[in-house]
């Protein structure tokens, strides 16, 4: 989820647009884009179905009750402090890194975004094994900023380096100090990447499920999960859905009004870096502060983990049930990746060369999948399998349809980059050289845009690996994933039984995320 | 010439896949998979499935997952279930199950080896075994001069930030409608929100048991068997049990069940299953991960456990507790769910 959260908020910079076809896209470029359109759609579709089963008055009442204010308070309380914290620490990172005479500025870099090494859940689990102190809301803020704020941090530091310094430094020449240079002209420039970075963020908390699960903070997804076991009707579940989903269009809604506004620098070549500002007397604080806070939201995390796979070692070492979920994580994660992968290449083809109604709609469609709780698919999911398609349900194929609406928009980024760099003029030669259509794509766009898949399918893969609420609940009778396995223990509190697949989990598929995104960004922003 | 070619090679190919659909089911027979829905603790579920595998050879593929969660699972699956035993660690989702007619009857020389108070009295599902609730309290934070006789009095202000409950457990669903069947339902409104006031709510059994050992609270409405499964893993413990009063609410007796889903497609090995749980060998299997009495008298029950005879819970039934919608119904009145 970090992973795609940074492509989604980097500031890409593609080149000018090849000309758009004016013709609609061909129909086996229109089916997918539609049925992807559709099977987004469905979340909505049964909200409404199971709201009108029930009969509107008892949905009504399901809402309309004071457990569900709680809920909606909890869950705000938790999307606004996490939302705050996380701008308030991306920025400041940002600022030194960026505009300070910070020592050591490329290896803090690389060290700041290691929280995209460890899934949220598996640091909230060791949060709460060092002390029961760390449940509730406390505790679930500190966790999750510590691993949220990358996702600010990056683009706002990738802006602020590719902002003009000419800007500041013309403020400074008619009379500006350097707090009112950085008040009134740096954190406008900032604002529009602050604040759709924050947007970003502030989605993530509210379809976040296994870290507040895990640390016992009640939001709306844990209580969707919870409430199935005492209600016999899926009513209940549905209607804390619609809200939940309510909530999140509100802020995909908020984001639409903000893309596209930026600045942009005129001119080319990439921008002068601006002299640093002297921390002077601060440089030594600043040094143990941002030590503190690797140590704080790293360290802790992956001490704990080894601390409890060495208490665990002494009992018998589950390898056979390791190598199991393992295999499952893997397996599922490929297929995941090539779906998505799949998926995403026809969005993709229609949005770079096609104009109109369609291409509008498939280019909105990974933010409107971005907002989509991955619980609230998983339902929507196993509702309409069960009514429209039984053979699916409860099988591997109906968990990665799963699996690509919620990734699809990871893979997209990456072939996106690619196609709009791979000119359509080229196949179009191949075309009067008398190739038809999927022959010329196949042999000319295809071995250019290869790299661009081969990129987002690995993001898709490794990221699937921690996907915890879809497998939880659309999995097939007898799957253990590395992830549902940290999941069911730590239900348990059996944190040394926890900790060998936490620690398989972090190796094979956070760090691999980590570096990778790392190095996509320096590349990207070429540090 | 060559129309009879192809129509000759149709039909090779058309007995070629009959042959291979024939194999294949023919194959299916030969190695039945029963399908699990297990709502008991994973554990227990795992130890009779992997025993009766070990005995019959018949695989046992289990899913996880909450006894409400499974039951509406089944509901929602229709006819179309994939499940052919559900086992729950409460009796509401089976005859939640049993009054939409997704249950199959339960073989009756089964069903006779069960004392009837304990199984379901239209033999829809059958009862593995029985527990009381009770109070756990770590003595260091209440003392044995405070502990109460009665279940209505944790809910007062003597008892804030000492009491912990889980809200959304079945069994304190089950608890709220023995309170409003034996004391009516005004002293289950006020019961309930005294517990919101001055009680702590926990997500899981499990938890709370462990913050009363650990003395993070003082003590915790619970079933018996989370106490002892934590002295079974660690041996001496803080915290010790509390029995109410005779008849009082608190100490409510509840039944763990298990039916046969009518869709089943293995009915046979379904009520192999059922009648495996309760002879002796399935009875040790459950009773190794969980402190429980045992449905089946030949085997006894862990001597750390109060003997049964010497229980006075209230007279309920399962079927008097039913579905509990009314407590449910309350519960959400009030706040807590």
């Amino acid at each position: 989820m970090n992973a795609e959260g940074v492509e989604q908020a980097l500031p890409v910079m593609a080149p000018a647009r090849a000309s758009r076809r004016r013709r609609a896209p061909p129909i086996w470029l229109q089916l997918p884009v539609l049925a992807l359109l559709l099977v987004a759609a469905l979340p909505l579709f049964y909200v409404v179905v199971r709201a009108s089963q029930s009969g509107w008055h008892e949905a009504w009442a399901l809402l309309w009750r004071p457990f569900v204010f709680g809920l909606l308070a909890n869950t705000l309380k938790l999307m606004v402090l996490v939302t705050v914290g996380c701008a308030l620490i991306g920025l400041a990172l940002a600022w030194l890194v960026e505009r300070s005479d910070l020592r050591g500025r490329r290896r803090w870099n690389v060290l700041l975004c290691l929280p995209f090494a460890i899934p949220a859940f598996v640091s909230g689990f060791t949060w709460i094994s060092i002390s029961p102190l760390f449940e509730g809301l406390g505790g679930t803020v500190l966790v999750m900023v510590l691993s949220k704020y990358p996702l600010i941090y990056l683009p706002v530091a990738a802006t602020l380096r590719s902002l003009d310094p000419a800007l500041e430094e013309s403020a400074r020449m008619l009379g500006y100090s350097r707090r009112q240079v950085f008040w009134r002209v740096t954190l406008p420039l900032l604002r529009p990447v602050l604040m759709a970075t924050s947007l970003l963020v502030a989605v993530h908390m509210l379809v976040e499920f296994g870290a507040p699960s895990i640390m016992r903070y009640q939001t709306f997804t844990t209580a969707i999960y919870q409430q199935f076991e005492l209600a016999f009707s899926n009513t209940n579940a549905a209607m804390l859905s619609a809200l939940l989903l309510a909530l999140c269009m509100l802020l995909l809604w908020g984001e639409f009004r903000l893309r596209g506004r930026g600045y942009a620098r005129t001119g080319q070549g990439v921008a002068r870096r601006a002299a640093p500002v002297r921390l002077g007397g601060w440089a030594l604080p600043v040094q143990l502060l941002l030590v503190a806070l690797v140590a704080v939201g790293c360290g802790t995390p992956l001490t704990m983990l080894g601390f409890w796979i060495y208490q665990g070692s002494s009992a018998s070492f589950p390898l056979a049930a390791l190598l199991e979920a393992l295999w499952s994580s893997l397996s599922l994660g490929f297929g995941g990746a090539l779906l998505s992968c799949l998926l995403a290449l026809p969005v993709c083809l229609v949005v770079v060369r096609y104009h109109g109604r369609l291409a509008g709609l498939a280019d909105r469609l990974p933010y409107l999948l971005h907002a989509l709780p991955g619980l609230v698919i998983a339902l929507s999911l196993v509702f309409f399998a069960l009514g429209y398609v039984p053979a699916l349900y409860q099988t591997t194929a109906l968990l990665l349809v799963a699996y690509a609406l919620l990734f699809m928009p990871m893979a997209q980024g990456p072939i996106r980059v690619a196609l709009e760099k791979a000119s359509p003029s080229l196949e179009e030669a191949a075309r009067t050289l008398g190739h038809p259509p999927l022959s010329a794509f196949l042999r000319v766009t295809l071995p250019i845009i290869f790299p661009g898949i081969g990129a987002g399918f690995v993001l898709v893969f490794l990221d699937t690996m921690k996907e915890l609420t879809a497998t939880l609940v659309l999995g097939p009778t007898g799957l253990e994933t590395l992830a549902t396995a940290v999941w069911t223990h730590t239900a348990n509190l059996e944190y040394a039984a926890a900790a060998p697949f936490a620690a398989l989990l972090v190796l094979v598929s956070g760090l691999p995320v980590y570096l990778l995104t790392t190095r996509a960004y320096l590349r990207q922003s070429g540090a | 010439m060559t129309a009879r070619l192809v129509a000759g090679m149709a039909r090779l190919c058309g007995a070629g896949l009959l042959g291979l659909g024939l194999l294949a089911s023919g194959v299916r027979a030969e190695t039945v998979t029963l399908t699990l829905y297990n709502g008991q603790h994973e554990a227990t579920g795992r130890a009779v499935a992997e025993a009766f595998q070990a005995k019959t050879g018949i695989k046992v593929l289990i899913r996880k997952g909450g006894g409400g969660q499974l039951a509406n699972q089944i509901a929602e699956e229709g006819a179309r279930s994939p499940a052919d035993v559900i086992y729950t660690e409460e009796a509401p989702p089976l005859i939640k199950l049993a009054s939409e007619g997704l249950l199959a009857k339960v073989d009756a020389g089964t069903l006779s080896q069960v004392d009837p108070n304990l199984s379901d009295s239209q033999g829809n599902w059958l009862g593995i075994t029985s527990r009381v609730r009770v109070l756990a309290y770590n003595p260091k934070l209440v003392s044995e001069a405070e502990l109460p006789q009665s279940v209505l009095d944790v809910a007062g202000p003597e008892w804030a930030g000492k009491i912990a409950f889980v809200p959304s457990s079945g069994e304190f669903l089950g608890q709220t409608a023995a309170v409003i069947r034996l004391n009516g339902r005004e002293a289950a409104e006020e019961w309930l929100t005294g517990l919101k006031a001055f009680g702590a709510t926990y997500t899981n059994n499990v938890i709370a048991m462990k913050a009363v050992e650990n003395g993070e609270i003082g003590a915790a409405l619970i079933n018996s068997y989370y106490w002892m499964a934590l002295k079974k893993e660690k041996g001496q413990l803080n915290s010790k049990l509390h029995y109410f009063a005779d008849g009082d609410a608190g100490g409510l007796a509840s039944v763990s069940g298990a039916a046969v889903v009518k869709a089943s497609k293995h009915p046979k090995e379904a009520q192999q299953f059922l009648a495996f749980m309760i002879s002796e060998e399935g009875q040790r299997a459950i009773l190794s991960q969980s402190a429980e009495y045992p449905v089946n008298k030949a085997v006894p029950a862990d001597p750390l456990l109060k003997p049964y005879d010497q229980l006075k819970p209230p007279a309920l039934s399962a079927a008097e507790i039913g579905l509990a919608e009314d407590a449910l119904d309350l519960q959400r009145e009030v706040g807590l769910n």
